[in-house]
């Protein structure tokens, strides 16, 4: 073998087994200092009320763009993941919205509509049924384009 | 506002209805039972109408006037009214008293509102739909775009127009 070669070999031996001791003393040492340090007493030492002070939030908020933000999140996405039935169960959100919601004759509006629809969809699961068709719910215009429907 | 087991469960929204409805076509029974609540709308006021005529007749010359439905000037008369009714109703805001009960309204073809024109055309066109047994309305059952015979010849078609998710959100906050 070259013997420049075989020194080259050395050296690279020599080198990680010192990277190695470097690392296992460096791990030491933050071992020991962690323990030496109370971490809830330096940390109650720090003014956090001062260091907010020294935030200007104005300035920060300026600095982000809010529309690139929301143009990155996909909401359609998220608003899909939402079980928005087991939300009002668990929310005071169902007491806001009978809060707003009009009085008793829309709630028989709502009543008798639904009814009417739920009638709606069993005539069509069973006209699907006896053409062998499959339902897949309400059509709707063609390319999902909604019709302009006022309330 | 959580549902206790055993209790009964009060008449609300189908479990079916977990979207928003609106611009999705009406189906039958929506558009049947707007159409009958419609019928008796207009004959009730036709029938009023007749009433009030005769009263001030009675008031006016002493003697009462007798309707008779079989009379030809009486059938001609309510097709008038009837056909202003439908007409004026689906031209001035694509729904009639039965259609805005059961949240259902005429838009054009393309989704847009249907214009006066259009209003005349499917109230003309609306007879034909009930000729032979009503043969017509099996577009309403059977066509991906559930439109009848009426519908068809005018370029219009039913949609409905309520939040049906916004009534189930409301349905929960009851339960």
């Amino acid at each position: 073998m070259d013997p420049f070669e075989r020194q080259r070999l050395a050296d690279g031996r020599a080198g990680a087994r010192r990277e190695a001791l470097a690392q296992a003393v460096t791990d030491r040492a933050v071992e020991l200092v962690m323990s030496a340090v109370d971490v809830n007493a330096l940390l109650d030492r720090v003014d956090l009320n001062a260091l907010l002070d020294q935030i200007d939030i104005n300035q920060l908020l300026d600095r982000i763009d809010i529309s690139r933000l929301l143009d990155r999140m996909d909401l359609d996405d998220l608003l899909r993941h939402i079980d928005f039935d087991a939300l009002i169960e668990q929310t005071d959100l169902g007491a806001i919205i009978a809060a707003t919601s009009s009085g008793a004759a829309s709630d028989a509006l709502d009543v008798v509509r639904s009814q009417a629809v739920g009638l709606d969809e069993f005539i069509a699961r069973w006209i699907a049924r006896l053409r062998r068709r499959p339902y897949p719910g309400p059509p709707g215009p063609p390319g999902g384009r909604p019709a302009k429907a006022g309330s | 506002m959580t549902a206790r087991a055993g209790d009964a469960a009060p008449p609300g929204p189908p479990a079916v209805i977990r979207e928003s409805l609106q611009g999705k076509y009406a189906g039958f029974a929506s558009r049947f039972t707007a159409f009958a609540v419609d019928i008796g709308i207009s004959l009730g006021v036709f029938i009023l109408a007749l009433a009030a005529v005769s009263f001030a007749a009675t008031v006016l010359t002493g003697t009462g006037i007798t309707w008779h439905k079989g009379d030809l000037w009486v059938i001609i008369t309510y097709a008038a009214w009837a056909f202003t009714y439908f007409a004026y109703s689906w031209a001035a805001s694509g729904r009639t008293a039965g259609m805005a009960l059961f949240g259902v309204r005429v838009v054009r073809d393309d989704g847009t509102a249907a214009s006066g024109r259009r209003a005349v055309v499917r109230t003309l066109a609306l007879p034909l739909s009930f000729l032979f047994l009503g043969l017509g309305f099996t577009g309403i059952l059977l066509g991906d775009r559930r439109r009848a015979l009426h519908d068809v010849i005018a370029g219009t078609a039913v949609i409905y127009s309520w939040d049906a998710r916004a009534a189930r959100l409301r349905f929960l906050t009851r339960s």
